[in-house]
């Protein structure tokens, strides 16, 4: 489909004879051309030269002017035709009909107007099947109006004149019929619990039957009830009100999409074949989509403007921050700024301000895209969009970004600036001497942690072989016993079951704070725990003062509070493995232990393996137990210095480096580290779950 | 007398009758499945009895003098600002709750029915950056909290929260809804479609009402979720009077100023009850959630 065809296309493809003779001659030599030998290529050359210069006296170009002109006086004269045909109206006709009266009445005029010009123009031709298609519709729907209002009226005033007598009658009557029903379905209910006793039919078919019963007792007891006249009245008016709110919106819509629908397949002919609005406004949406005359689309793209020139440029700029400097506060940091400028919240600012201009160019671009696709399709012949059909577009396709958008919100400012500040607070020297002020220091603080050197680095390697060991033997270990006892408790002939599930429950329910709390306190020197095993084997245990002890205490305390899950879980796949499996293994001689690792083992295993991964990410990053149990202690300043103790995680070994002393920058440079370990430990899994594979797209 | 003891001797399950070795196994899984009960039960018993126990002093020690007192609860009412507590974490998890949950319904609604522009990117990249911890924001979140204070000072430290707990709650959310909505047949969808209603009504009428056992699953994680977090209220939160139960609770453990072990005991088993009676009671649909977002996630 070339830019000069002579046919034009619709939305779809079928494709029309241009109207517009100039355009037709124009483009049929311009084919000619290419097919043409030298010398007549030549003549063709000079004819289009010819038809360009003497394009004023073309007759298809002189008979469209005079449309215009005639067009234009027909429209003034309408104006006033209208304004007098509205002043006669009935000023007791509601709103709504006046205005489909006079819609009515413009077409009538329109068909006469243009049915002279439909070989002349498209656009005459859309004006003329549009307003045919208003003439069929526009009746029906104005005598709809009229009737069911008369009808409505009609109704009001029998409720007023509603004979009491008649009525009572009626309500007695209808309270017969209503205790005949009543017996009815009694009777009906002794018959199928009868049923019931002598075995004919089930319990479920009962209750279903008396269900049945219940709704035919309702339904004929709706039906007597109108012969009450004041409920059937009433009833009228409910349906004659709900005709006129949204039956006459529904008529109103179907003659909208069927105008939208000859719009689709009327095409639009212009001698433009270069998009260049779209280029020419790049700087401000809406134009574009004002000049290709989609005039509520403007507007919101105006809206766009808007926020572009008095939210976005400016916020990055410089002007209206809270104390930053937008995108050039990123540079600066504060540097030679006031005392009470702080250098992270010129950074912070500066993200925003990004995440802003990156909106903006976002946005750029769909108007951009916008603008160029319409106008392309104008070039083609198909006509832009009006508002109706831009809506219902809009409804269907641009629906999912729609509904997405607090999320994405929600997700850059709480999720991405946050993230962005520890990636670019790690090459930064934030540190306790530099709090409000710090400036950029490159790699240093990677190189630090890297070569396991100064204050906070020196202990980053022997921290990350504690934390991995921790991971590994405390996830794996609550994950075998959680699966173990889950087979155990799975056993058909072990009774009690509920009971021990209750029980196994209950480290999951409970808080895990607070039972790590409790431990804490029970490991204590004078604790419970410690008591006990003094009682018992009479030696006195300092488990948070040993370093050994500590971690061993700690890894058999996230056994006991992980196996609970890993259980729950566990016993749900158990539960679900078709008990015919095994019978076939029973059948084929198989053993208890290789049914357990042929059949159990891999089912229980693929089924949780997601959620099992998810344990190990969650044990690297357990901080609450560590915390909370002794505070990464015990403290042994000659192996870890004075910042963590021997107990801690990468991540409660970062929690103290930049909540308690300060050391931010080097706190994040770990982050990140750890954080770039987790996510490609979480993109292998991850690519390679089935579920991420199978997803249909 | 003769018939029933023939009774007695026939072997009426369906099952072989146990050997000698299976049935020292199946006292061994029983002696295994009672000490781990023993092991499980042993502390939170602890827990209980130091909690009613008034003979108990600032520190909780093991003796052999009980005395069944409410003394401890009452300390807890009276001197510390449990009920404070109780009514933030309230407020924080409910709002969480709330807000997660409109988000959630839309976005899961939109990655399972609608293929659009990068959708598979965009899944891939949140649930990358959901490894990254809370924790490397924390810096940043102090200071956006005082740049978005100072604009507007109705915008409180808990409310931060809020909107950390559901921002970070989106992504996870949002897979285990899809998986579940992708379970629920089109043609539910193309008929309401057919009939005439919009992508909105579809969501309201149809699809919302079906999935309601899922979102139900989704608003209680993330209610529980804020009574279960210890990292972000201590670290957000610097008032006691807006602190949650975690970072309250603690503060009776941790402070020497308010150090009161016993009082602990009555306020975690206060606050752990309703919710392992909400765990017992739903557990299936728990852990059956918890199953399905990550089989299709």
């Amino acid at each position: 489909m070339e830019k000069k065809s002579i046919f034009l296309y619709d939305d779809i493809g079928n494709s029309y004879k241009r109207k517009n003779k100039y355009l037709l001659e124009l483009y049929t030599l311009n084919a000619q051309i290419q097919e043409a030998d030298p010398n007549g290529k030549k003549i063709i050359r000079n004819q289009i030269k010819n038809l360009k210069n003497n394009k004023k006296n073309h007759p298809h170009i002189i008979a469209l002017g005079i449309f215009k002109k005639e067009e234009k006086n027909f429209l003034s004269a309408l104006n006033a035709k209208t304004k007098v045909y509205r002043s006669e109206m009935d000023s007791s006709d509601s709103r709504k009909l006046r205005a489909l009266k006079t819609d009515l009445f413009k077409a009538k005029e329109k068909v006469d107007f243009y049915k002279k010009y439909v070989e002349l123009s498209y656009d005459a031709e859309l004006q003329y099947e549009q307003s045919l298609i208003e003439l069929t519709y526009l009746p029906e729907i104005i005598d709809l109006l009229i009737e069911t209002r008369q009808e409505l009226s009609a109704a009001y005033e029998s409720r007023k004149t509603i004979d009491r007598n008649k009525e009572q009658l009626a309500k007695k009557k209808y309270s017969e019929l209503k205790q005949i029903e009543q017996n009815r379905f009694k009777e009906g209910k002794v018959k199928l619990k009868e049923k019931k006793k002598s075995g004919l039919i089930s319990e479920k078919a009962l209750r279903n039957g008396i269900i049945e019963l219940k709704a035919k007792r309702k339904e004929t007891n709706t039906l007597n009830s109108y012969s009450i006249e004041s409920k059937s009245v009433n009833e009228l008016i409910k349906n004659k009100k709900y005709i006129l709110s949204k039956g006459i919106k529904l008529k109103l819509k179907i003659l909208k999409s069927n105008l939208s629908d000859v719009r689709r397949k009327t095409p639009i002919e212009t001698e433009k074949t270069i998009p260049f609005y779209s280029l020419l406004t790049i700087p401000l949406p809406g134009l574009g989509q004002l000049l290709n005359k989609q005039y509520f689309k403007a507007l919101m793209f105006s809206l766009v403007t808007l926020f572009i020139y008095f939210i976005a440029i400016p916020y990055a700029l410089g002007y209206g921050n809270y104390q930053g400097d937008g995108i050039s506060g990123l540079l600066s940091l504060a540097e030679g700024g006031k005392k009470i400028d702080k250098s992270l919240i010129f950074m912070i600012e500066g993200i925003v301000a990004v995440f802003l201009v990156l909106i903006s160019l976002g946005l750029y671009a769909i108007s951009f895209n916008d603008v160029r696709k319409t106008e392309k399709n104008i070039i083609r012949g198909v006509r832009p969009r009006n508002w109706f059909e831009t809506a219902s577009k809009i409804e269907q396709e641009g629906f999912p970004y729609m509904v997405s958008a607090p999320a994405l919100l929600l997700t850059i400012f709480i999720v991405l600036v946050p993230i962005t500040t520890a990636i670019l607070l790690s090459f930064t020297g934030m540190d306790p001497q530099n709090q409000s002020k710090f400036g950029w220091v490159g790699i240093e603080n990677y190189k630090l942690i890297a070569l396991g050197q100064g204050l906070a680095g020196s202990v980053f390697w022997s921290i990350l072989s504690w934390t991995l060991i921790w991971t590994v033997v405390a996830t794996s270990l609550a994950i075998a016993t959680g699966f173990f006892l889950a087979i155990l408790a799975n056993n058909d002939r072990i009774k009690g079951k509920t009971f021990f599930r209750v029980v196994y429950l209950l480290p999951w329910a409970v808080p895990a704070f607070i039972t790590i709390m409790f431990f804490s306190i029970m490991f204590s020197p004078n604790g419970a725990l410690t008591t006990v095993i003094y009682d018992l084997f009479n030696i006195q245990v300092q488990v948070k003062n040993d370093a050994t002890l500590s971690r061993i205490t700690l890894i058999f305390l996230q056994t006991w509070l992980g196996s609970s899950y890993v259980f729950l879980l566990s016993t749900g796949v158990l539960q679900a493995i078709p008990g015919d499996l095994y019978e076939a293994a029973q059948i084929d001689g198989a053993t208890a232990w290789q049914k357990l690792k042929r059949i159990t083992l891999p089912i229980v295993l693929f089924q949780t393996a997601p959620l099992l991964v998810g344990q190990y990410t969650f044990n690297f990053n357990n901080f609450s137990i560590i915390y909370l149990f002794n505070g990464g202690g015990p403290f042994n300043p000659s192996k870890y210095g004075n910042l963590a103790g021997s107990t801690d995680l990468l991540i409660s070994y970062i929690y103290k480096l930049t909540m308690e002393n300060q050391y931010q920058s080097i706190g994040a440079a770990i982050t990140i580290v750890i954080s770039m370990g987790l996510m490609l430990f979480a993109f292998i899994g991850f690519k390679n779950s089935k579920a991420f594979k199978e997803e249909r797209l | 007398m003769k018939w029933f003891k023939k009774k007695n001797k026939l072997y009426l399950s369906d099952k072989q009758p146990l050997s000698t070795l299976g049935m020292i196994g199946l006292a061994l899984s029983y002696v295994v499945l009672i000490t781990w009960v023993i092991a499980i039960l042993w502390p939170l018993f602890q827990m209980v009895v130091s909690a009613f126990n008034g003979k108990q002093e600032q520190y909780l020690m093991l003796n052999d003098n009980f005395e069944f007192s409410f003394e401890h609860f009452k300390y807890l009412f009276n001197e510390t600002l449990y009920l404070t507590w109780v009514k933030n974490t309230i407020f924080i998890a409910s709002s969480t709750a709330i807000l997660t949950l409109t988000i959630v319904s839309f976005t899961g609604f939109a990655y399972s029915r609608y293929r659009f522009k990068g959708r598979k990117a965009s899944l891939m990249a949140i649930m990358l950056i959901q490894t990254i911890p809370t924790f490397a924001g924390i810096t940043a979140y102090f200071t956006m909290h005082s740049i978005i204070g100072s604009l507007a000072p109705w915008f409180s430290r808990q409310m931060m929260l809020i909107l950390i707990y559901s921002g970070g709650g989106i992504a996870g959310n949002t897979f285990i809804l899809k998986g579940y909505i992708d379970s629920i047949s089109t043609e539910l969808d193309d008929a309401a479609r057919i009939d005439g209603c919009s992508s909105m009504q579809v969501y309201r009428l149809i699809i919302m009402p079906i999935a309601k056992p899922m979102l139900a699953i989704i608003a209680l994680w993330s209610f529980i979720g804020p009574f279960m977090d210890y990292l972000l209220p201590r670290v957000l939160l610097t008032n006691p009077k807006s602190f949650t139960l975690a970072a309250g609770l603690f503060t009776l453990i941790s402070d020497f100023r308010t150090l009161n072990q016993p009082a602990f005991a009555a306020g975690g088993l206060l606050t752990a009850v309703p919710i392992v009676i909400l765990f017992i009671v739903l557990q299936k649909q728990l852990v059956s959630g918890l199953a399905q977002g990550s089989v299709k996630g």
